[in-house]
């Protein structure tokens, strides 16, 4: 990456919408674990100039959108020049050139790289490339088919009855209250 | 994974199948003296109820004594067996670990073994480090080669199910063990735990000869793991070999109770469950190692006729599974262990109760099995048995009203012979009741099993009173409620699949007093009634009334951490001399425990801010999630739903629509992006907050439910 410009002067934009878009990136790039300031600071002042040329072409976006657009283009590049042989779609560059970055241990062993289409180290791209996982092992598939159980007469007697009875709640309510009526009936019967 | 698929096993060898001839002769022996036990006490009770005739009242309380007492002498003499098995000098002869010699300890494992955890919305953390502490112990043994673990996830929390996928990456990372440790999330859970173990089935199982199942509390040592493979290779015609799990992690009193119950009175019952059950043994869903070729064949589950909760999809899949399996003429054995083989029960008793419920139902479904045609006649005594154990409490229900109304309705004048009858029956319960406790504890008194130290086998000796006391204040309040459950059953009110809470989060006093204010009261309402019809019938019942009386503080002072442990009360050895594997995850808890935490709002929903800010997580949320070329709804609909989202945050989404949301790579990716680019005011106050503190909590966003350690 070509050395980063200190003077940031947008032409769009007001101050305070530049300051937010700058915090924003600057909790963005934190959150890929990028320890190094100094790294982290020509990344946020890299993105910013992206992005104020991007807002004077577009001002109805807000500074902070474009600044984290230019930050995702700029990851594409990066993510296309490492991955460019690999026929990932966008959405498996992005994700899995991410996960990547991650699995190689790019945050702590490449930081100064990171970003960095230009200058490419070699054992960061094996790694990074050998870092694409699959989340279980090539399936062989088999047949488990349940096969049926003969449950036999007097489980065919119960499920019709419990059939009768699961289609007709009052059937079922009534048989129970007849049952605690013919108890307290005897019961009375028997204390009168 | 090295090994490929197993050998075609068309046909059962018999090895490891117990000799008919010594099966029979145990049942014989072991039923002979069930059998004499119930014929006598039933006599007795006839010659007692019968003195002036047969009311229709006396039938009915002798109709629900006999299984009750048939129940009660079951488990009295599996306990007896067992205490003379443990003692008697020589060996047993179906002694499974003698199949091993010593030098077969020392041979290659070459069979491949996967080992599975079904989970559902469990405690990640708890999950991966005991998943961790597994692979670890296994690594020990420098036998773990052919070993793959497999987490097998049906979570439907968005949160939950992000946390899964991060813990897995981090543990494999920190493990080395890409390509060892998978994760597999099903998009739809059809058939609950069964379903997702015959879907691992499906797919993955002709890649191994075993299948070693684990609870999301289970933990076993990698000794015990290595052995029982080599088991199962040393006796091909094993089909289930199921350990006995032994409860750990209790921090309640009930939590300790029960561990230290299961410590002390479990062994001898599992020896004589071992004794008699023989070839024909249970699955308990966990903790056992599966021949995975005839579980395919003929363990598949068809759904049983009728709906829920009677009919449909089995719920207690596993004592299907083992009569399955044994009806392909596979054995299901019992591997009596006294050390390596764990899981966790429930914290407080409201939890045992839910538990209970689901357990409940699913055994009372099997009644449709126990006349089912091809079942070997144990497994429909094992059926019967299941159903028993919650049946009972409603017999043992009838049987308290039967005597309140026998004790309303008195015959004058006693004779002798009945009043004879009656105080032996009393004497022979209370013995069948105290006897294999007694008996227990004598053994270890004498014999130190658990403990050497003799002030150890004194607390013991006293932990044991106490525990009595405890079951006998809990006996009466489960009666009433495993009552319930059985006629909800009945009657058809089918119960929800939910997690089960494994740690104690204090006591919900307002949830115990829903729970148990009808047990109190019918408690009142009986010792009133008792008070009407006689004095005496009121002392005879006035333990159990006094126990519903008290239910609502005893559940408050079994569920509370106040458990005696600081006095010596209820240790067990897992307690004293946690073994390594246990060590380790307590450690590494220990760790997590210790940390700093998020405001409680973010982590209530931390897997779902994790998908959405972290841009590691999110690759790797993408990266897992499956391709597909058509979504079930709009694309216009998902970014409303985004939008909504982002506006005005997690909360204001349902659980489907966050799960829609999570389910589709683009939207997931594409909602990274928005959140970042939008403006502060732009933002819900969730997001807004999220934003500020993620990055000051997390130092690595992969171990925020994980212990840090060093790679290896």
């Amino acid at each position: 990456m070509e050395a980063v410009n200190i003077q940031f002067a947008p032409e769009t934009g007001t101050e305070e919408e530049w300051n937010e878009a700058y915090a924003r990136l600057a909790d963005y790039f934190r959150s890929y674990q990028l320890h190094n300031r100094i790294r982290r600071t020509q990344l946020i002042l890299e993105t910013l100039r992206r992005a104020a040329a991007a807002h004077k072409t577009d001002t109805k976006k807000t500074p902070t959108a474009h600044s984290i657009e230019q930050a995702r283009f700029m990851l594409k590049e990066w993510l296309g020049a490492i991955y460019s042989d690999m026929n990932l779609n966008e959405s498996q560059l992005e994700a899995g050139g991410r996960l990547g970055f991650h699995l190689s241990g790019g945050p702590a062993r490449w930081p100064n790289f990171f970003l960095d289409k230009e200058n490419l180290p070699q054992d960061m791209i094996e790694a990074m490339r050998s870092a694409v996982r699959a989340s279980g092992p090539g399936m062989q598939v088999s047949k488990m088919t349940p096969r049926d159980i003969d449950l036999g007469r007097v489980s065919e007697v119960a499920e019709d009855t419990f059939d009768t009875l699961g289609r007709h709640p009052i059937l079922r309510y009534s048989i129970l209250i007849g049952i605690v009526g013919a108890v307290l009936t005897y019961l009375y019967l028997l204390f009168r | 994974m090295s090994t490929p698929a197993a050998p075609a096993v068309t046909s059962p060898i018999s090895t490891g199948m117990p000799p008919q001839r010594i099966a029979r002769m145990r049942r014989a022996t072991f039923f002979s003296f069930v059998g004499l036990g119930t014929i006598v006490g039933t006599w007795l009770m006839y010659v007692y109820l019968s003195e002036r005739g047969m009311r229709w009242s006396e039938w009915g309380l002798l109709a629900v004594f006999t299984p009750l007492y048939y129940q009660l002498n079951v488990g009295f003499w599996t306990a007896l067996f067992g205490l003379w098995l443990m003692n008697r000098p020589g060996h047993d002869a179906l002694d499974l670990w003698r199949t091993l010699k010593p030098e077969d300890h020392q041979e290659a494992i070459t069979a491949s073994t996967a080992i599975i955890m079904p989970v559902f919305n469990e405690d990640v953390t708890r999950v991966f480090e005991g998943l961790r502490s597994i692979y670890l112990s296994l690594e020990q043994t420098g036998h773990s080669k052919n070993f793959d673990f497999f987490i097998l996830s049906d979570s439907n929390q968005t949160s939950q199910w992000i946390e899964e996928e991060a813990a897995w990456l981090e543990l494999c990372r920190q493990l080395n063990a890409f390509g060892r440790i998978f994760y597999r999330k099903r998009r739809k859970p059809i058939n609950r735990k069964s379903g997702n173990v015959s879907d691992f089935c499906r797919r993955w199982g002709k890649r191994y000869r075993y299948m070693l199942v684990l609870d999301a509390d289970s933990l076993m040592s990698g000794g015990l793991i290595t052995s029982m493979t080599r088991i199962m290779e040393k006796n091909t015609g094993i089909g289930i070999l199921q350990t006995f799990p032994k409860q750990i992690g209790a921090e309640t009193l009930l939590g300790r109770v029960m561990q230290f119950a299961q410590a002390l009175y479990g062994p001898p019952f599992m020896a004589g469950l071992d004794y008699w059950q023989c070839g024909e043994a249970n699955f308990w869903g966990h903790n056992a190692i599966i021949r995975l070729e005839p579980f395919i064949k003929f363990c598949a589950l068809p759904a049983l006729p009728g709906k829920e909760p009677f009919g449909g999809h089995i719920l207690s899949h596993d004592f299907v599974e083992a009569a399955l399996m044994r009806k392909a003429g596979w054995a299901v054995r019992l591997l009596p262990t006294n050390r390596g083989s764990y899981e966790e029960g429930p914290p407080t008793l409201v939890d045992m109760l839910k538990r209970d419920r689901r357990w409940c139902q699913g055994n009372m479904q099997h009644f449709w099995l126990v006349f089912a045609k091809g079942w070997h006649p144990m497994s429909r005594v094992n059926f019967i048995h299941g159903i028993l154990s919650y049946a009972s409490s409603l017999l043992w229900f009838f049987f308290l009203l039967f005597t309140t109304f026998l004790a309303a309705t008195p015959v004058p004048q006693l004779d002798p012979q009945a009043m004879q009858a009656q105080q032996i029956l009393l004497g022979l319960t209370a013995t069948l009741i105290f006897l294999p406790k007694t008996a227990t504890l004598l053994d270890e008194v004498f014999t130190g099993r658990l403990f050497k130290p003799l002030k150890m086998r004194l607390l013991t000796f006293m932990s044991s009173m106490a525990d009595t006391v405890v079951f006998t204040l809990m006996a009466p309040v489960l009666m009433i409620f495993h009552s319930q459950f059985v006629v909800y059953t009945v009657l058809g009110k089918g119960v929800r699949w939910v997690t089960q809470r494994r740690k104690a989060e204090g006591v919900d006093w307002a949830e115990v007093f829903f729970t148990f204010w009808v047990v109190c009261l019918i408690g009142i309402v009986w010792a009133i009634l008792g008070w009407f019809v006689s004095h005496a019938f009121l002392l005879w019942i006035s333990p159990i009334l006094i126990a519903l009386f008290l239910a609502i503080p005893m559940a408050i002072v079994v569920s509370g951490k106040r458990s005696g442990h600081c006095f010596g009360f209820f240790l067990t050895t897992e307690e004293t001399e946690p073994p390594s594997v246990l060590a380790t995850m307590n450690d590494n808890l220990a760790e997590i425990k210790g940390r700093i935490h998020l405001p409680p709002e973010l982590e209530k929903h931390h897997g779902l801010m994790q998908v959405c800010l972290d841009p590691y997580v999110n690759g790797l949320h993408v990266s897992l999630l499956r391709r597909r070329k058509s979504i079930d709804v709009s694309r216009s609909y998902l970014n409303e739903i985004a939008q909504r989202m982002i506006q005005l945050g997690p909360q204001s989404l349902n659980a489907q629509e966050i799960k829609a949301m999570i389910h589709d790579t683009e939207t997931v990716t594409d909602l990274h992006y928005r959140l970042w680019s939008a403006r502060d005011h732009e933002l819900a106050p969730f997001w807004a907050t999220a934003i500020r503190q993620y990055n000051l909590a997390a130092s690595s966003p992969f171990t925020h439910t994980l212990a840090q350690r060093d790679l290896l």
